[in-house]
């Protein structure tokens, strides 16, 4: 791409900028989607609790903030949304623990509230009630809000899901492309990438971590966001037994909310201290790590150290960290007409599906001529999963193509055939595979499978082994060839 | 042979599953199948081409593929028939496996008996909890081996390795061959964590660095891995931040810990040592469920792969006395561990017959007497939680107990210096 002209550019390939692509796509228009890193959802979409809250379980959620409004709207969204993309969904409900009476009150509240919002599936648990729901939970916690409604699901796979729905239906979707600078015109804008120029009539600023630096490029920044770091470890699926809700507890000192949480593939989540943090420094340390756990302890006591397989840290977005609620930024540019603005902050995945139809409407109010595409086809189908496969099914798979009967990932069970299918869609990285397939993001984290699936990339790609990354850019996995450093040749 | 018709099915065919195939079909059983996930038998002895293997089992040097091959030709000699790429997805209580092989289709059948022969994993980076950013170029000291000596890659030029596990010293020689530089070799306890032999052979002899009592703090580096922050540990272990210092690398190889890999035994049912991390096992190497037996690195992490081979290949006889309608051992003695033991392996004894154990301390120690029980007490210059202790206690040793014990405590005790 040197230069590409556009009706539509999106800035972002996270769940938010791939969600406003997908819903772009049901109309005639010409959109185009350019994601910075060589993949999708790797910035704060990835750094995700993967849990697809309605937001009636925090104080801060009221009917005036306009954050609320969207993931409430979202709420009866998500799950068609997921099934027609194939991405796991799973309801497993949420537990909100109170340790003496005073939390119970706050429950209460809350629950009234969301009673007034019209929403109605909280219950108030007892101790035995909640018990006999998590036999694991802390002896110290007097009952729980339940909420039935609240489900898990794959953020990163729903990012990658959304961005090929929306390839399917037209959408130009653009990876390894970085915006560099912005300038507004009367036509509409001229947009200097990484890749070459784009010049657009509307821009959808989905940039994530750098929304707010992406606007100030067009000084479209009528807003403020502050950086704020969360930590997850990941458990080992061996205790998956330990907790089939999610469970959290109001934190005890600011930032240190503590929520346990299945994940869709067994796995579990601890986390998340919360932080004010510089823009980009995801490192973990020790101190997030020691929170997690202790606070973890709090809600399960059987949490254990030694079942931690790996931790990330990531960013979210928030406005007015320092009142302790915050709002979300979706509208247009009080600076920039056909500049529309996109961050929600937290809960962005419970959030996207509303936000995205909001955004359509926000760029249709700016002009945009939406006609409806009558082409679109709102399903995707996914990889196999072999592991979810019934006895005969993975029996019939084997004899129509070995691949299958070859599991290269141990851990997580993935095969070389469900393999060979996520480069096909695109995956092009150690971590492109492992986000679409799970191969590597088990208990040995790839000490196994990384030679095996790099050596499947170069072959399937037609590249050496040596030029694979584990994401991009300069993250090459093998530096030298064998005898390289001592000059000789093999 | 149809596999309807398996008497002995070994999971694993690395050292531990191949020794304890052809035991079996040297005790009789007629139908004896390995099934093993990798291309071919030998399990991780092919990447380590360096020599130090079967010094003891074959009284001579051999590299790792040599020890391999040997056991490999006698079992297609014995008869044992290996199913390459094919992954056991499940065992049940009932012995019913099921399995995905790239040869065979989707396999599930029950065999008379079973053999776990999965050995072990290296910790990840995960696991240790390093803090700092995630960039490529971190591995464990085994894939990097595998890299190295299999795929023909190097992983990069600067390395440092976290541990000192022998793969990781290994290694640290390997690439220091290779052409590049090793920074330094960082170490948690106060002694390194593998052999003696590979201390001086690997690194003192190459002039690499050895950092005892400090650890890793921090990684950097967006892309890939530019430098880590070492710190030098207090008596609790914990970092002293003073002492931290940038060591910049472009390769990261961790060599701290091995975890036996007991998933399928967990699944059938089998009850797990805390300690060993592997199936509690008897002196004929039978887990808690009846005609389930285990060998090798899957029961506990040994040192030497001439232990692993003869623990195996008891297994493989008890599976195949299984199979052909035998009797277990009789009688259970719990082994207890005692002052300065960290695990006995096995955990119970019949009392009846000659049976080695093998054991680790927790702590170094000078100038200590072994004691098992009140029938066998010995010396020993010096015990480290490295060097695994390996005991025989014959039958008139073993006439020594008294009817009915029901447990024996083993104790590595301090010895008076005269």
């Amino acid at each position: 791409m040197s230069e590409l002209k556009t009706e539509v550019l999106i800035i972002g390939g996270g769940v938010l900028g791939t969600a406003v692509a997908r819903e772009l796509s049901r109309y005639k228009v010409d959109a185009t989607l350019i994601e910075k890193e060589v993949d999708f959802g790797w910035g704060s979409t990835k750094a995700n609790m993967c849990i697809v809250c309605q937001g009636a379980d925090h104080l801060e959620f009221r009917k005036e903030y306009h954050r609320s409004r969207l993931v409430w709207e979202s709420m009866p969204l998500m799950e068609p949304m997921c099934q027609e993309l194939e991405v796991p969904f799973n309801r497993v409900g949420e537990l909100a623990l109170f340790f003496n009476n005073s939390g119970k009150e706050k429950y209460e509240k809350m629950m009234a509230r969301a009673e007034s919002r019209g929403i109605t599936t909280h219950q108030l648990l007892d101790r035995d009630s909640l018990r006999r729901l998590e036999p694991n939970i802390a002896r110290e916690a007097t009952g729980a809000l339940y909420d039935p409604s609240i489900a898990i699901t794959d953020p990163v796979r729903l990012t990658i899901a959304l961005a090929g729905n929306a390839r399917q239906n037209g959408v130009n979707v653009i990876t390894g492309t970085e915006v560099q600078d912005i300038k507004a015109g009367a036509g509409g804008f001229e947009v200097k990438t990484s890749q070459g120029n784009i010049s657009c009539e509307f821009v959808v600023n989905a940039a994530g971590m750098a929304v707010d630096k992406v606007a100030a490029l067009v000084n479209a920044d009528d807003f403020i966001v502050f950086p704020i770091r969360g930590y997850v470890a990941i458990l080992d699926k061996k205790v998956s037994d330990l907790v089939s809700h999610e469970v959290h507890a109001r934190p005890e000192a600011p930032g240190e909310s503590n929520i346990i949480t299945p994940t869709v593939y067994g796995n579990l989540f601890i986390g998340t201290p919360m932080k004010l943090a510089r823009r980009g420094d995801d490192a973990t340390n020790r101190e997030m790590a020691v929170v997690a756990l202790r606070n973890a302890r709090r809600l399960i006591p059987d949490i254990s150290e030694k079942d931690i397989i790996n931790s990330f840290a990531g960013f979210l977005m928030f406005r007015n960290w320092e009142l302790g609620w915050h709002e979300c930024v979706v509208n247009t540019s009080s600076t920039v007409p056909r500049f529309v603005n996109v961050s929600i902050g937290f809960p962005g995945v419970s959030a996207a599906p509303a936000t995205a139809r909001e955004v359509v409407k926000l760029l249709s109010r700016e002009g945009l001529e939406l006609r409806e595409n009558p082409g679109f086809n709102p399903y995707r189908k996914a990889i196999t999963d072999f592991t979810n496969l019934t006895d005969e099914e993975k029996r019939k798979l084997i004899a129509s193509d070995s691949r299958y009967g070859h599991v290269v990932c141990r851990c997580e069970t993935v095969t070389e055939g469900e393999i060979v299918e996520a480069i096909k869609q695109g995956a092009a990285t150690l971590d492109g595979v492992k986000f679409r397939t799970r191969a590597g993001m088990g208990r040995c984290q790839s000490g196994f499978c990384s030679s095996r699936v790099t050596g499947i990339l170069a072959r399937e790609l037609g590249i050496p082994e040596e030029e694979i990354t584990k994401k991009g850019g300069e993250s090459r996995q093998l530096l030298y060839k064998s005898k390289e450093l001592i000059g000789g040749r093999e | 042979m149809k596999l309807q018709d398996v008497d002995v099915a070994v999971i694993g065919g690395g050292p531990a599953g191949i020794a304890a195939a052809i035991k079996a079909r040297e005790t009789g059983a007629q139908n004896v199948v390995i099934l093993e996930r990798a291309e071919k038998m030998g399990g991780l002895l092919y990447q380590c081409i360096h020599n130090g293997f079967g010094l003891f089992y074959f009284n001579e040097d051999l590299t790792g593929p040599e020890y391999a091959h040997r056991f490999v030709e006698k079992a297609m000699d014995t008869g044992v028939k290996g199913l390459p790429e094919t992954m056991v997805t499940g065992i049940s209580p009932e012995r019913q496996i099921t399995a995905a092989s790239k040869g065979e289709g989707y396999l599930t059948f029950r065999p008379a008996s079973i053999v776990l022969a999965m050995g072990c994993r290296e910790k990840s980076r995960g696991a240790l909890g390093i803090p700092g950013t995630r960039p490529a170029g971190i591995f464990t000291a085994g894939t990097a081996q595998r890299f190295v000596n299999v795929e023909g890659f190097i992983p990069g030029k600067r390395i440092v390795i976290l541990g000192s596990g022998d793969i990781g010293m290994i290694m640290a020689r390997r690439l220091t061959l290779e052409g590049a530089e090793v920074a330094a070799v960082v170490e948690i306890l106060p002694y390194i964590g593998g052999l003696i032999r590979n201390e001086v052979q690997c690194l003192h002899d190459f002039d690499i660095p050895l950092l005892l009592e400090h650890t890793i703090t921090r990684i950097h580096g967006e892309q890939r891995i530019e430098a880590v922050t070492v710190a030098r540990v207090d008596d609790g272990k914990r970092p002293i931040a003073s002492t931290e210092r940038r060591i910049e690398c472009d390769t990261l190889l961790l060599s701290a810990g091995l975890i036996p890999e007991n998933e399928l035994s967990l699944m059938a049912g089998v009850k797990l040592d805390t300690v060993t991390g592997g199936p509690t096992v008897d002196e004929t190497r039978q887990t808690s469920i009846s005609g389930i037996f285990a060998g090798g690195n899957v029961v506990h992490v040994h040192d030497l792969v001439d232990n692993v081979s003869w623990e195996s290949e008891l297994a493989g006889e008890s599976a195949a006395r299984f199979a052909m309608g035998g009797k277990g051992a009789q009688g259970k003695i719990q082994l207890k561990a005692g002052r300065n033991i960290r695990y006995i392996v096995p955990q119970t004894i019949s009392g009846q017959n000659k049976v080695t154990l093998y054991m680790r301390v927790n702590d170094l120690e000078e100038g200590v007497r072994l004691k098992i029980g009140n029938i066998m007490s010995k010396g020993l210059r010096v015990v480290k939680p490295s060097e695994m202790l390996k005991v025989e206690l014959t039958p008139e040793q073993l006439e020594k107990l008294k009817e009915g014990t029901s447990e024996i405590t083993v104790d590595c005790e301090r010895r008076e210096r005269k």
